[in-house]
């Protein structure tokens, strides 16, 4: 167990320097870049090129891409993540409370996708091929059927216009909830398919077979029995989605103003702003590989009885 | 599901007939078969051309003339809906085959091939789930300029990794059962066996998987559109349209209502096919 | 969907909520921000937003712009130029004071155009005055700008909120953050910034309104201003019902249904200074004049203009927009081609393209068939499918193509086009020398007899009598050889509370917000 751990821990190196030979790539190959991004339809990039030189010159865009590469590795090696050409300002500083916003989010989202998804499982299975069973499954396609930014729309027309429970520009905190709920009924769903699942097969094993004939009661069957172990797959898949989603679900927060990384990540693509495209994918990327590692290494301490040799 | 016919006649038989008798995999089955008869019908169902304009009727509610009313052009959106079947099913098709077929190769050789071709790749597969997929959609985009092709292989890209974790995990497992076993001793090639032996018996899961991933896909796509870089004007692409009307949710909600309704139905029509078909499948899944 | 009556219900009860004392007793506006300004420091950014935030709010300039298009006096009370035109003095006001409390005199001013000039900052400003070499501050009251050559569109530049003049105390004190904390001598001061959700400023006490066209000469009336960022429509559109919002920018299509609402007021900036504009890569057929007459002939732009913003726009024959002064429009109405299909079908005839009267026309075995880029956007979609329907008509197929600027306008450099859909914001004749000097902004543009000769002209003549001819001169050439095909110009459109008095853009489509009150307002 212990060498599997120090193997998965091995195995991020390559994974890290495959992330930094695509944002290589990606860098070299998108034509254009930042200053003439910048310039959009008040000045034309051929009048007074001396000077748009002077912004290359300072942000290194005059040099070919492995040397700005170079520069990129050097300051990052160092703990600086550059400037960005369109905030002027230090990278560091946008990514940081934007990573943040993004954290909340995603946290918030994924409480309510399990505190939705979770109960909704577990009564479809409990009640399976009844009423119950359709209703909560059929519920939960509808968050994941519609293009996210129509959902998003209709609850800020249902919950600000119509019930008039949030006030339609948020302010502080007010802000998080509709972002929040919308991206946690989408993550419901496959919560709730995974927990319904997850209890129908715990529900036909022997001791809780074995509990059921002892004449214990249906709620402390599955609460106290089938409950446990069906959290444990469901936890792993919302950990790998907590990893995604760092990356930013970019279409909420754009339609909700919401400033996190996902936004910036559009923005930072339309700009050629390539420092902070880097920094972006280097904190999501980051993020992801951590999140993995721990939930394998978690995995491995919880249930030592799996086959780690090639799977 | 062409993969479907590949299938022992016999179960293909067993897995229609207890899908007919499957309340969601009707209704959605229902869904898709109406998408698949517009889209081969469009121009005959359609009732007035799609991209006839008349801005002097602009945003009209629905009527006996428009069914569904006109759009921010005045073009008929219930032509515009049944021509747009045609881009909702390429688009499914093409994200789906662009990540099976690459996403099937790779965890065929990753799963069945030598440790060293797993190794690597495994690493590359990691490394695209980890890089933030929005960026490397637009960065596809960037590179490729924007167009429903770009977007649809940008999509695809974004979808290898999970075809490519999912063979490669039921290839390591199919490859150790005795009838593999057999054949290898009978001597047949490495490479037979991946493609005659193991790709046969993991028909199943691929099936069930891409129940999940297309819907999935459809929805990246639209969302593409949401950035102006998916389908190209005047494309009556369902995304496109909703994003293109949005604005005008207060004022002529039809104009809303018709592409998003359509979308909701379609994917909606998808997901409970693909409900229906885990169940019929995938026995674990009930 | 919204029915009217839970609307007029649901904004009476928010109103009777504002009405307690405790709301009454601060005066405050909120405005909408489209979208969340990158930072809040004049002549360090090109972008929209952050110059009119600066602008209307936080800076003044040297002098605005009338609506007749001459410079007026603001921080300079008058100014004078040299015989060779290459030097501008400027004389300040006294006694004008930043927000922290540091003079605004004429070492700020050389301060703040250094900070543009300054190579190691490589403002993004800085290419938009190329011409400008120096500054001097000859006294406390008295600043020279130093030209390389005769610089004409610098009075109209100079207007712009770029320029606007931050404190030199705060730039030095707060460095890289000032971004975020500006300090100038405008309306209102800095009071806080929520990334992405709002910025709130509070009124400059002790503000002097030093410009002409102004109501208000005192400190503004409004306690408190709070710009909300809502980038979507409906939000906005919601957010006025609810008055949650004092005024929006909103697209045209939302504001129909509200300007038959008598609680609002639609304000319509016809000085708006853009135009949409078809361009071509003068590959053949359209190396052919008479061509390219013929997809102007053919476009129906009272359709484009209904289609793409509900009316809020003007069709517009002349190569520059009506805003902008100086357009001629007897030379457009002689020169330029209003919509007849009949005759553009005529001259494809001459040229000897023959059709079936269905699908495209062709010649010599080549059909009619071109490709039409442009940028992204849901408006730029709707004139495209009317455009596209137009060319159809009489026989020419168009095949577009739309991303985003920094794909769109590069990729112009590169072969593979024939048309492209251009829309360009400018305050000054200037843009003309901008687009269309030789060889083009896209390098595409052949050479047209005497053109070059009239922008250089526009770009050094600083008598406004002079320079005019030769804006005349150029808009003339460029219709008679069928540079482009003008298309329209749409205008911005603000929905105001009712109450709100004194919303009045100005040439710049700046409101001046000292001027704003509501007028429940005691």
């Amino acid at each position: 167990m212990g060498g599997y751990i120090a193997r998965r821990i091995l195995l991020v190196i390559p994974v890290v320097i495959g992330i930094l030979l695509l944002t290589f790539m990606v860098r070299a190959v998108i034509p254009t870049d930042a200053v003439t991004a910048m310039y959009e339809g008040q000045i034309t990039d051929q009048e007074a090129e001396a000077t748009t030189a002077l912004i290359r010159a300072k942000f290194h865009l005059d040099r070919p891409w492995y040397i700005q590469f170079g520069y990129y590795v050097r300051d990052v090696a160092r703990g600086d993540l550059g400037e960005s050409v369109r905030l002027r300002r230090p990278v560091s500083e946008e990514i940081g409370y934007r990573y943040l916003n993004t954290l909340w989010l995603t946290l918030s989202a994924l409480a309510i996708g399990i505190g939705i998804g979770v109960p909704a499982g577990i009564i479809a299975a409990a009640r399976k091929d009844t009423w119950m069973d359709v209703t909560a499954m059929t519920v939960g396609l509808l968050g994941i059927s519609m293009p996210a930014f129509f959902f998003g729309l209709l609850l800020i027309l249902v919950f600000a216009v119509w019930l008039q429970i949030v006030p339609v520009v948020p302010r502080g905190g007010a802000a998080l909830l509709l972002p929040a709920l919308t991206l946690g009924l989408i993550e419901a769903a496959p919560i709730s398919r995974l927990a319904r699942s997850g209890m129908i097969e715990m529900l036909r094993r022997d001791h809780i077979r074995a509990a059921r004939a002892r004449g214990m009661s249906e709620a402390a069957v599955i609460m106290r029995h089938a409950l446990p172990g069906t959290l444990l797959g469901i936890l792993t898949v919302v950990g790998l989605q907590f990893g995604q989603l760092l990356g930013g679900a970019f279409i909420i927060e754009v339609i909700f103003g919401w400033r996190g990384i996902g936004e910036l990540a559009v923005k930072a693509i339309q700009w050629r702003d390539f420092a902070l495209t880097q920094a972006i994918i280097l904190v999501s990327a980051g993020s992801y590989v951590a999140i993995n590692l721990a939930i394998d290494i978690l995995y491995v301490w919880i249930d030592p009885r799996v086959d780690y040799t090639r799977a | 599901m062409s993969a479907a016919a590949s299938l022992p006649t016999s179960r293909l038989a067993w897995v229609l007939d207890r899908l007919w008798h499957n309340r969601s995999a009707r209704i959605g089955g229902g869904i898709i078969a109406i998408i698949l008869l517009c889209a081969a019908f469009a121009p005959w169902i359609a009732p007035h051309d799609p991209m006839a304009i008349d801005t002097l009727r602009r945003l009209e509610p629905p009527s006996a003339e428009h069914w569904l009313g006109t759009d921010e052009v005045g073009r008929d959106l219930a032509s515009r809906l049944i021509h747009g079947t045609r881009y909702f099913v390429l688009i499914c098709l093409i994200t789906t085959v662009i990540a099976g077929v690459i996403g099937t190769v790779l965890g065929l050789i990753s799963g069945a091939g030598p440790l060293i071709a797993d190794a690597v790749i495994m690493r590359f597969v990691d490394v695209l789930l980890a890089f933030p997929t929005i960026l490397l959609v637009l960065a596809v985009i960037a590179i490729l300029g924007p167009s429903l092709t770009t977007a649809m292989v940008a999509v695809g890209i974004g979808n290898i990794p999970g075809y490519a974790r999912l063979v490669r995990s039921a290839a390591l497992t199919i490859r150790r059962e005795e009838y593999v076993e057999a054949a290898r001793a009978l001597g047949a090639s490495e490479l037979g066996i991946i493609f005659g032996t193991v790709l046969p018996n993991i028909v199943s899961p691929l099936v069930v998987y891409t129940s999940y991933a297309m819907p999935l896909a459809a929805l990246a796509a639209a969302a593409l559109s949401f950035l102006g870089l998916g389908a190209q004007p005047p494309a009556p692409e369902w995304g496109a349209m909703l994003v293109n009307a949005r604005s005008f949710l207060f004022t002529a909600w039809w104009a809303v209502a018709a592409p998003g309704l359509a979308i909701f139905a379609a994917i909606l029509g998808l997901n409970l096919l693909g409900n229906a078909l885990r169940d019929v499948l995938d026995p674990r899944d009930a | 969907m919204l029915s009217r009556r839970g609307l007029v219900l649901s904004s009476a009860a928010i109103a009777a909520a504002s009405a307690t004392p405790a709301a009454a007793s601060t005066k405050e506006l909120r405005f909408r921000l489209v979208e969340d300004p990158e930072m809040l420091w004049s002549g360090q950014s090109v972008s929209l937003t952050v110059n009119t935030v600066v602008g209307t709010y936080l800076v003044e300039r040297l002098v605005y712009q009338g609506t007749d298009g001459k410079p007026q006096p603001w921080l300079a009370e008058s100014w004078t130029f040299s015989d060779d035109a290459k030097q501008i003095t400027f004389r300040l006001r006294g006694g004008i004071k930043f927000h922290d409390g540091t003079d605004c005199d004429a070492a700020a001013v050389k301060f703040h155009f250094d900070s543009i000039l300054d190579p190691a900052r490589a403002s993004p400003v800085r290419p938009i005055i190329a011409a400008l070499e120096s500054v001097d501050a000859l006294d406390p009251l008295t600043v020279r700008f130093n030209f390389s050559r005769p610089f004409a569109p610098f009075m109209t530049i100079v207007a712009g909120g770029a320029y606007g003049i931050n404190s030199p105390a705060a730039l030095q004190r707060l460095g890289r953050q000032y971004g975020r904390r500006p300090v100038g001598t405008g309306p209102y001061r800095f009071v806080s910034w929520a990334p992405g959700s709002e910025i709130v400023l509070e009124r400059n006490p002790t503000f002097r309104q030093l410009r002409a066209d102004a109501v208000n000469k005192g400190a503004p009336y409004a306690d408190r201003i709070t710009l909300s960022v809502i980038p979507e429509e409906g939000v906005a559109f919601s957010a006025l019902q609810t008055r949650e919002l004092s005024a929006a920018e909103l697209q045209t299509d939302t504001v129909e249904r509200l300007a038959r609402d008598r609680n609002f007021r639609v304000v319509v900036d016809e000085n708006a200074k853009n135009l949409s504009f078809l361009e071509f890569a003068f590959r053949p057929p359209f190396d052919d004049p008479r061509m390219r007459e013929a997809v102007s002939l053919a476009l129906d732009r009272a359709s484009i203009v209904r289609a793409a913003y509900a009316g809020y726009a003007v069709a517009v024959r002349g190569p520059m927009s009506p805003g902008i002064p100086g357009y001629d429009e007897a030379v457009a109405q002689q020169f330029g081609t209003g919509h007849d299909p009949a005759r553009a079908r005529a001259i494809l005839a001459e040229l000897g393209w023959t059709g079936t009267g269905r699908g495209p026309v062709s010649k010599d075995g080549r059909e009619a068939r071109f490709a039409l880029r442009s940028y992204a956007n849901p408006v730029a979609d709707r004139a495209l499918a009317v455009i596209q329907r137009n060319l159809a008509d009489i026989g020419i197929q168009v095949a577009i193509t739309t991303s985003d600027w920094g794909s769109f306008y590069p990729s112009l450099l590169r072969d593979g086009w024939d048309m492209n859909f251009m829309r360009w914001t400018s305050f000054d004749p200037f843009v003309l020398v901008q687009l269309f000097r030789h060889p083009g902004h896209r390098r595409a543009l052949p050479r047209f007899d005497g053109l070059d000769e009239a922008l250089a002209g526009i770009e050094t003549t600083l008598d406004p009598d002079r320079r005019q001819v030769f804006v005349s001169e150029a808009q003339k050439l460029l219709l008679q050889n069928r540079a482009i095909v003008p298309l329209m110009t749409n205008h911005n459109v603000t929905v105001v509370q009712a109450g709100l008095q004194n919303y009045v853009p100005d040439a710049f489509n700046l409101v001046k917000p000292g001027d704003l009150r509501m007028a429940n307002w005691a």
